[in-house]
């Protein structure tokens, strides 16, 4: 079974070595490993699977993986500190695929230098989705010349040019606080950004521990931009952590 | 209403006892020997003085009878031995004073001797009957205040409403009752089922007239008293504040309470030494009044504390069989319920895997469906089943953050449409916008949330609405979920907040597919909203849709301020390097 993998493993690194996007699960859960792997095996990725911490960490160096896909609970240490090693040398993007489903084990993740935080059991459109927020995002830090004018998710729109944003076609009036708010949480669609991280940059480091008054305030921009609660949502909360701007939908998806 | 006519009966009774309690503090420094004989020549002397000034105006012929006035009252007032001693005064004085020879014991006329003699006989035999009768109203006077106080004792073990009030008021009347005897406060203590002492009342707390042993001395003084299966007596240090107002040396009596020859507890006594008597007394005879009744409060003590421990120990069974039902009915619930989608799921695989297979691309998205759906309900059912027995454990103390409830509501309703499970279901969410902040745990509440609305999609029609509605009454910020579907029978009221419990089936075909609990929901609904000092309750008018509520405290010290209004930037903010 494992060489009929690795043959096809080859196989895709021949057809598409020089474009495909390098995704490295470290997980020692024999399912989980397989499926990601089937899940995500087509031309555009290339995935290579681990069962440990250590020799996840030799595979970041040797391999230079593009996004790491990582499990908290390995054999031989935990996926936190491994989370930390990484954050040591390489800003790769690292995606926790975790049981692990309080804040606490949330906010420690993301604190030691996670990008995402997804809970098992998960599902692959979900992950996938993840993965190509994480690499666009990267992509946009990287790259300046690749922000765009303007930013679209479902039917908001904000255009950056005119400060105007619209639901639907209608312009929603935003304050000028709300509006950064909403826009910091644009630059990082599809990320998770936490309290203290938004709180800092709109309102500066003095405030960042006011989360309740934050609370009150993305409830704000919530009734202004989302009039029905019932409705589709583009502001997310992730419970104890942050908010998530509902990510863009990628032409292809 | 009640607990306050209670009150009110408890302090008058209480009044009574002390008036009681001052009158025979009264009689009994009347009592005082010296003082009756005292006073029997204080009343002789008084006649006497009356008769000379009589015979000085006009001689009376039988005017030494006044005597006898004085004689029946000594014999009322103080009893036979000072009517005696009346009596014997009275012969003489009369002798001395009005019978010639004056102020000499010899008689002239010996008519006289038979006068004289005739009075004494009957100072005598009047004082001995008057005084035998004062002794029988005295006798039956205490007898009435002792039948009394044990009626108001058993009443008080009746009325009780709980075990640690009553033995509170239990320790409060001892020493009311038994102040007299020396006793200023009462502890009570109690061997729980192995055996081990808890002191469960000591009243007063603190005494004004000297200093308490703490709670450790008695519970060890009181557990060498049950090793003995004696009373032993155990002086205290005194203490110097107060070394000049009690004359005695302050000491803590423990005695064995035993009922039906079982140990059942100890009674702490403290007081001055001249309490010992009481028990003392009450061990050897029992004919004083004080110490017969300190016997009966002796036993009713003991009946007191064994019919508490017979009631723990009923409730502790019933713990034990209710504990036994929940683990079969766990048992069977989630076999069916893990059983059940477990099937699906390896239904629909083996049929995706056999080989001989043909099957059409609409048969093979099917069948993976199926597998999707079977997955999200196990993996519901493993959540409730984590979370209620972290909730029962404890484990799960709620982490208390300041949120506003409508950003809870979003995250639910976010959940379940991402699991799928809203569909076109219509849901009407009606906070008002100042929504105030409160504390709660974001996941529990959520979970909460969820509960609830799963539960109105599985038993309302697909086309009726759900609405959820928050508001602010008084303290408490209440939130409201109602469905249109079927209904919770009165009966069933609080019944759905027990574990497994299942309402009516659901009526749509469709919805039961849904279901997929074990009747867990709505327990742990309440298990989380209890945590957080909430209530939860549901209302219903059975066909008309049910409604549940739930109420969380809205604490006086939540933060009111909101964060600044900026000027706003005129660039995009800076992404983080």
């Amino acid at each position: 079974m494992n060489q009929m993998m690795n043959q096809m493993n080859e196989q895709a690194q021949q057809s598409n070595a020089p474009r495909s996007i390098r995704v490295l699960v470290i997980d020692d859960e024999q399912e989980i490993g397989r499926t990601i792997r089937a899940g995500l095996a087509s031309d555009e990725f290339q995935v290579e699977w681990t069962l440990t911490g250590k020799t996840g960490l030799e595979e970041v160096t040797r391999w230079q993986p593009d996004v790491i896909i990582l499990d908290l609970f390995l054999p031989d240490q935990d996926g936190v500190m491994v989370c930390r090693a990484i954050r040591a040398h390489t800003q790769t993007p690292i995606i926790v695929l975790s049981v692990r489903e309080s804040e606490q084990d949330k906010v420690l993740a993301l604190n030691e230098g996670a990008d995402d935080y997804l809970t098992k059991p998960f599902s692959m459109p979900e992950l996938e989705a993840r993965v190509r927020v994480a690499l666009r995002h990267v992509a946009g830090l990287r790259d300046h010349a690749l922000r765009e004018a303007r930013f679209q998710t479902g039917g908001l729109v904000i255009d950056f040019e005119r400060r105007l944003v619209t639901v639907d076609g209608v312009e929603k009036h935003l304050t000028p606080t709300e509006y950064d708010t909403l826009v910091y949480l644009a630059q990082h669609a599809g990320m998770v950004v936490r309290h203290r991280e938004l709180l800092r940059a709109v309102w500066g480091a003095e405030h960042e521990d006011e989360a309740h008054y934050l609370r009150v305030f993305v409830g704000q921009i919530r009734r202004k931009l989302e009039p029905e609660i019932g409705a589709p949502r583009y502001i997310l909360t992730e419970p104890g952590i942050g908010y998530r701007l509902r990510a863009p939908e990628t032409p292809g998806d | 209403m009640n607990t306050i006519i209670g009150e009110r009966t408890r302090q008058v009774r209480a009044g009574r006892q002390r008036h009681q309690m001052a009158q025979r503090m009264w009689q009994e420094r009347w009592r005082a020997p010296w003082f009756g004989y005292f006073c029997a020549f204080v009343g002789v002397v008084g006649v006497s003085l009356v008769i000379a000034l009589v015979q000085a105006q006009t001689p009376i012929a039988n005017i030494s009878l006044l005597y006898l006035v004085a004689v029946l009252w000594v014999a009322v007032s103080f009893g036979r031995g000072s009517a005696i001693c009346a009596a014997l005064l009275a012969f003489l004085a009369d002798d001395l004073f009005f019978i010639p020879p004056f102020y000499r014991l010899t008689v002239d006329d010996p008519n006289q001797w038979l006068s004289l003699f005739t009075l004494l006989a009957t100072a005598l035999v009047a004082g001995q009957l008057t005084a035998a009768a004062r002794a029988r109203a005295q006798e039956a006077q205490e007898s009435r205040q002792y039948t009394e106080t044990l009626y108001a004792l058993a009443q008080l073990i009746a009325t009780a409403t709980d075990d640690s009030t009553l033995l509170t008021t239990l320790a409060q009347w001892g020493s009311d009752s038994f102040a007299l005897a020396g006793v200023r406060a009462c502890a009570i203590l109690q061997t729980d089922v192995e055996g081990a002492l808890t002191l469960c009342a000591l009243t007063p707390a603190n005494s004004s007239l000297m200093p308490l042993p703490d709670e450790e001395t008695i519970l060890r003084r009181a557990n060498q008293a049950l090793t003995t299966e004696q009373p032993i007596n155990f002086s205290l240090p005194t203490g110097d504040a107060l070394a000049g107002d009690s004359p005695s040396p302050a000491c803590l009596a423990c005695i064995p309470l035993r009922s039906n020859r079982q140990i059942v507890g100890a009674l702490g006594l403290i007081g001055s030494e001249g309490m010992v008597r009481l028990i003392e007394r009450q061990a050897n005879l029992g004919d004083d009044q004080l110490a017969s009744l300190f016997g009966a409060y002796r036993d009713q003590l003991a009946l007191t504390l064994e019919r508490a421990a017979l009631r723990r120990q009923a409730i502790h069974t019933e713990a034990l069989r209710e504990s036994d039902r929940l683990k079969t009915a766990l048992l069977e619930s989630v076999t069916h319920d893990l059983r059940t989608p477990l099937a699906g799921i390896k239904a629909a695989v083996t049929s995706l895997l056999a080989p001989t297979a043909q099957r059409s691309l609409v048969a093979q998205h099917e069948l993976l469906a199926a597998i999707n759906t079977s997955a999200d309900r196990l993996n519901r059912l493993v959540s409730n089943l984590l979370d209620l027995s972290r909730l029962e454990a404890g484990v799960a103390k709620p982490h208390l953050e300041w949120y506003t409830i409508d950003e809870v509501i979003v995250a639910a309703l976010d959940t379940l449409e991402r699991a799928g499970q809203l569909d076109a279901r219509r849901i009407v969410v009606e906070t008002p916008d100042d929504l105030p902040l409160a504390l709660m745990d974001h996941d529990q509440i959520e979970r909460v949330m969820i509960n609830l609305v799963e539960n109105a999609l599985k038993y309302s029609p697909a086309q009726g609405v759900i609405h959820i509605a928050a508001r602010v009454i008084r303290d408490e910020l209440e939130t409201r979920v109602s469905d249109e579907g079927i209904g919770v029978t009165p009966g069933e009221l609080t019944a759905i907040f027990e574990k497994f419990y299942r309402g009516q089936q659901p009526t749509q075909p469709g919805a039961s597919r849904m279901a997929g609990g074990v009747g867990l929901g709505l327990s742990i609904c309440a298990s989380i909203i209890h945590a957080h000092q909430g209530r939860i309750w549901a209302e219903s008018q059975p066909g008309h849709g049910a409604t549940f509520i739930f109420t969380l405290p809205l604490s006086p010290e939540r933060p009111l301020g909101e964060l600044p209004e900026l000027p706003g930037r005129t660039e995009t903010l800076a992404l983080p390097a």
